[in-house]
Formats: C-alpha cells, structure tokens, sequence
C-alpha cells in the first residue's frame, strides 16, 4: 500500500507598515539625518541619559526632558563574531562572514546601541572596554534610521 | 494566593524536527488527550481552556480560532495569550489565577508550536523594534553569543565551560523519551563543532521543535479528591525589563536584572535564604548554554562569575546537589510556545516521581521554575510536594 | 534652548512571511482526493450525527477521535447559505473587485462552506439556491481545486 501523500500548503503573507516615530524619535531621527548628531534624553529624578531617547523613565516613570547632545565616540560592552550569514534586511542580501557586531555606549549615554563593527573579526583583535568611534553614511545617503550608522570602528591609537 | 492550586495532570508531544502528519489542531490534541488520561478527567470537566504560542510563527494569526476543537474549548470560557519565549509559564500562571480566584475548578492550560510551518527568521525580525532594531534584525544572533564573550572576559570562564552544559543537557536529554535533540556529545565534540556566532558553536544551539504540552490546574478539593500526587504552585513571579535596555548582556551590570528581580521577590515571598538547600531540583529556561551559567548567579545558586565553577565540579548533574535541567532543558527541545510549560511539567515529574530515567535520584520536595521571554523578561515558579491542609 | 518643532516622522517598513501550513492526515487525504478524484470529503461524528467540513479529527461538540474511517463524501452540489458582493479591491484579495462569494451548505454537510460564486448575476442570487461545484481541471491540492460554484443547471 502506497504511503499516504502528505499535503502542505505554501502561504505568503507581505505586509507593508508605516511606522510614527513620535516625539522624541523624530527629532532623533531628523537630527541623525540631517546634521549627523546623537541626542539623548536625560531623566529627572535619575539623571540616566538615554539614547535612542524615550518620553518616560521606565524606572522613574516620569517624563524624560533635558536633551544631550552625545559625541560620536564611546566604549565597547560586548561583540560577537558571527559565522551565520545572516540576511541583511537593508540589502536583502546575506552578510558577508565572519563579521563582528557589537554594543557600544557612547560618552554620556547610559543606554548602549548594537551595532556592526569594523574589525578583523579575531578575537585576538577585540576586547571589551575598546575605544570605538562611530561612522556614519555621506548625508545624501541617510534617510533617518539608525541604518546610517555605517558601523563603529576601533579609535586608533588607543587601547 | 486566595485559595490553593495544584497541577493535577499533565501531558507532552513526542518533541520533533518534524510533524507533517498532523496538522497544528492534531499536534495540541495529542498533548490535551494526554494531560486528560494523566488526570483521568474528560473534557466536560473542564471549566476553562488558556492557550499560547509564540504569535505568528506559525504564519497564522489567532490560532485560538483553529484550534478550538482540538483543545476542548468549543463553548468554553477561556484566553489566548502570546508573550514570547515565557508563554508556556504564563499560561500556567494565567490558569493558577483563574483557580486561586475562586471562579474557575479546573483549567486546561495549553502550549505549543509547530515551527516548521512558519518563517521564524522573517517573524522574529517582526518582533525587533521597527526604529531602534529592524536594521539590524539579520544580526541578532549575537545577544546571547555577546553575553558569552563578556562572561569569559569579567571571570575567567573558557569556552569548555558552556560546552560542559550543552553536555549535560544533551546526555540528560538521551534519558528522556519526549526530549528532541538525543545526542551522545563530549565537550570535544562541541568545540569541534562549527562556530556559529563567537564563542557559541552549534552543538551549543537550541532546536526549533515542533510540539505542544498541556496541564490541568484544580483547586485543593478538587486536587485532593482526584489526584494521588497533586503538585503545588506555591508561587510565581514575573518581572520585566526596559525595553531594548540590553545590558543584560553585560554581566557585570549593576542595574536591576528582570531575571534577579523575580528571583528576589520569589524567595521574600517563601523565605528562602539559600536556595541551594531549599530547592532540589531546578528547570530553567536557557535560550544558549552561557545564559545557563549567568541562571546559576542570577538564582543565586552561587557568587557572580562563579557559576561556572559549579559545572566543573558536577553540582548541576543530574545525581549533583543542586540539579538543574534534568529534562534535557531548552537546549533539547524548543517548541517555544511549550517550552516554559515543559519547564513547570518537568519539574512536577521530578516532584511526583514520574519522570523515569531522568528523574533526579534524590527525594524531590520542593521545585523551581523560570522562562526567558524576547524582551527580557522572565516568569518563575515554584512547585512543592506538600501543601499542609 | 528652545525645542524647535521637528516634523512628524514616519518610517515605511515592511516584513514579507512564508509559511507553510500542513494539513495533516485527514486534511491531506481530503485535498489529495479533492485533485484526483474531483470528491469533497467530510467527516462524520457519529456520537453527534453531525457531518463537518472542512473534515476535522475531533469532534468539537464531544472531543471524539474522527478518523478516516469517519470520512463520508458530500456534495459536489449544495444549497447557498448566504452571499455578497465585494466592491472594494485590496492587494491581499485573490480576486479583483467586483467579486461574489457566498457559504454554501453542501449535500450532505452540516457546516457550510465559504468560497466563490460565479456564471450568475448578483441579482439573480437568493438564498436557498441550489449550486454546484465546478472543478478546475489542473487542479492543485488546495481549496482552489474547486474554482467556484454556480447555479445548479435546471433539468
């Protein structure tokens, strides 16, 4: 008796969305796009800077006001080397492996962002606590998404 | 709580890569029928029915909708819920609230997932922050690979350490028949085996399974009456994080860590001073093998950075002093929807006796439970033997 | 400093999903015989003496087993439960507007069965009208092996 012929059925769901960056993330955004600057917010009650800034303090549940403007240099808190090729969702292509991402928090900033690294993907090569500097697109190519972060890279010279 | 709970039955699917021959109502309808028989109940007793999976990774939303006929929940009161990664628990938690509140006897609570049907990678890049991650949504592999690279660098640990863990999670999952992933690995074999993400490599990597586990929650008369080893929720706790606050990957971080914060509360709320001694056996949810070792410190089964001293010197095994994972864990079998449930119907196994070959070979009073969600929050109970009257 | 005003800003995403969602045992044999065979199946529980479509392995009312053993053939014609007319056209629809599609209670069945109506004018339609089920002769193993129904033919 012939084995029972086993039926899935293929399904595509593409959905489009637009997103309402609020407040506090347009003028994060604009600002990134338009004149290459980080802003965070600062808490009141706390004193926590944080970057991509937020309305509320999620621990002092109170409104964040009192911009900073954060520089474009910071420490490095944690990487990995990624051996997947993982897709890109900017460019739809995978990445090109190994490559390094990791989290970097800049000077004044309480919050860390994650993000790719430029570095010999050799763990002899990358060390938490590192220097690194951030490296953004050419404006006439951001658009106003932490995608026009480049990547960070290594400050030379330092240790 | 207001009035006692006790899990009075309990079932799982034969956890696997592969279900074709059941569609998603089947594979929880296995699961249901099993926690009936466990309980020797049917369906008609049941007063309401709680479901959960991981939304939408089954490309199909409100699985409510299909499967209430598999699980009993035609004409029924009941929810869906869909937290992530702590579903399973949730659920569990959601069903101990329908019964210590006095409205509802006996609740079915229901988890599953039948990964292979959905897009799990175009999903979970869904659930990354449209404006702060869905650019980097390709990349993310690396939470828990950067968690690890920082756990080397603050104490000194080396990668043969979460190789060790994956270790015992595989050759405990060879004792358990429900278990996915049954490997005979050594820690050679893991650090021969391809790297993924430094420093996890892929015998370090949980599955994606597809199964489902379900369990029946009654109170104390009910329990009493119809069950000769009823297991006690004696208490939960859930605790979330900030959102896209990933420090939690750095694990020298002072601030208040969701998984130390519930695990806090938990023992104020059952006096536990050490819970090396006051717990015998501990199901925990480790989306990688490093996240196992910062469970040992954050559940203060040890110092900070010490954890990895208890897998060198076997304390976590199965026969060890402070078991933890004899299941296999989630590093064995990864239904998400399931897994936190799984987590609470092991460790009622380990307290009934009932879990066979993995069961740890030590009287088993008292149990602890955790589950790790996607934004960094997790749920966590405690389970006991006895309950005085 | 005075907070200048910044425009309101908006980002244009989006997230395409496949998936693929197995049938199971009954379901597979009701879409394999629906394409070889051009027969809808239903299953039938015996403790309700209820006949479902789509055919299903328990029985919501009463959470019996249902097995193959259960299947019963219903239809290819049925009775039209109610219907409407779509005006309005969106990317997801698989048909462009207008379109008319209905639930139909198949011979046989007792739940109905949603799905195109087509050769008839929406004006001419009422409930209760017999139609049947016209095959597409290139069939896949998907509900679309049933193009549509339309009106029984007088005889």
């Amino acid at each position: 008796m012939t084995e029972q012929e086993l039926i899935s059925i293929p399904l595509m769901v593409d959905v489009p969305y637009r997103f309402a960056a609020g407040k506090y993330m347009s003028k994060f955004l604009i600002e990134l796009r338009d004149n290459g600057k980080f802003f965070g917010i600062r808490c009141p009650k706390c004193g926590r800077v944080q970057m991509p800034p937020r309305v509320v303090c999620a621990v002092c549940h109170v409104k964040n006001e009192g911009w900073v403007e954060l520089g474009h240099e910071g420490t490095l808190l944690g990487f990995s080397i990624v051996h997947l090729p993982l897709t890109d969702p900017t460019t739809g292509k995978p990445h090109e492996t190994p490559y390094t991402y990791g989290s970097v928090r800049l000077d004044g900033s309480d919050s860390a962002l994650d993000h790719l690294i430029n570095v010999e993907p050799d763990i002899n090569k990358i060390k938490v606590g590192m220097r690194m500097r951030v490296v953004l697109r050419p404006r006439e190519e951001r658009i106003g998404d932490l995608s026009d972060i480049i990547y960070f890279e290594p400050i030379a010279g330092e240790s | 709580m207001k009035r006692k709970v006790a899990i009075i039955g309990g079932g799982q699917t034969h956890h696997a890569s592969h279900r074709k021959d059941v569609n998603q109502v089947e594979l929880v309808n296995e699961a249901v029928r099993a926690a009936l028989a466990d309980a020797n109940m049917t369906i008609d007793e049941i007063d309401a029915v709680l479901l959960g999976n991981m939304e939408f990774f089954e490309g199909c939303h409100m699985t409510d909708c299909w499967l209430a006929d598999g699980i009993g929940a035609y004409g029924k009161p009941g929810l869906k819920i869909t937290t992530g990664g702590t579903v399973g628990a949730t659920i569990v938690v959601a069903g101990a609230h329908h019964v210590a509140s006095g409205l509802y006897d006996k609740v079915l609570c229901v988890g599953f997932e039948k990964q292979e049907e959905g897009d799990s990678s175009a999903i979970l890049s869904a659930v990354a922050h449209p404006l702060y991650g869905r650019f980097l949504a390709g990349a993310a592999v690396g939470y828990f690979a950067m968690m690890g690279a920082s756990y080397m660098q603050a104490y000194g640990a080396r990668e043969e350490h979460s190789a060790m863990v994956a270790v015992k999670a595989r050759q405990n999952a060879l004792k358990n028949e429900y278990a996915h992933l049954k490997l005979d690995i050594t820690v050679e074999d893991v650090l021969n085996s391809r790297m993924l993400a430094y420093p996890i490599h892929l015998l370090e990597m949980c599955p994606t399974s597809n199964g489902a586990a379900a369990m029946i929650l009654a109170d104390e008369k009910t329990a009493r009456e119809r069950s000769d080893k009823p297991v006690w929720i004696r208490a939960t706790e859930t605790a979330h994080n900030e959102q896209f606050e990933l420090d939690w990957r750095d694990v020298t971080t002072k601030k208040p860590i969701f998984s130390r914060v519930a695990a806090e509360r938990l023992y104020k709320k059952l006096n536990v001073t050490d819970p090396t001694k006051f717990f015998d056996v501990f199901e925990i949810y480790e989306p990688a093998s490093w996240a196992e070792l910062v469970w040992y410190q954050d559940l203060g089964l040890c110092k900070p950075g010490e954890g990895f001293h208890l897998i060198e010197e076997g304390r976590t095994e199965i026969d060890g002093d402070i078991p933890v994972n004899p299941s296999g864990g989630v590093l064995s079998t990864n239904c998400i929807g399931a897994s936190a449930m799984l987590r609470i119907w092991e460790a009622a196994l380990q307290i009934r006796g009932d879990a066979g070959e993995h069961q740890v070979p030590k009287d088993v009073n008292w149990a602890l439970t955790t589950a790790y969600g996607g934004t960094n929050w997790t749920v966590m109970t405690a389970l006991s033997k006895e309950w005085d009257e | 400093m005075s907070d200048q005003e910044y425009p309101h800003f908006e980002v244009d995403q989006h997230i395409t999903v496949k998936s693929n969602y197995y049938a199971g045992m009954i379901g597979s044999q009701f879409f394999v015989t629906l394409r070889d065979e051009k027969k809808i199946l239903g299953t039938r529980c015996n403790t309700c003496n209820l006949v479902y479509f789509p055919p299903r392995s328990t029985c919501g009312r009463c959470f019996s087993k249902l097995t193959e053993d259960d299947f019963v053939e219903i239809g290819p014609q049925g009775t039209l439960e109610t219907f409407t007319k779509v005006n309005y056209s969106e990317p997801v629809q698989p048909r462009k507007a207008p379109f008319i599609y209905g639930i139909i209670k198949l011979d046989g069945a007792d739940t109905g069965m949603a799905h195109f109506i087509d050769e008839v004018n929406f004006d001419d339609l009422y409930v209760g009208m017999r139609v049947q089920a016209v095959f597409d002769e290139e069939a896949q193993a998907t509900m679309l092996a049933i193009k549509y129904f339309k009106p029984l033919e007088e005889k």
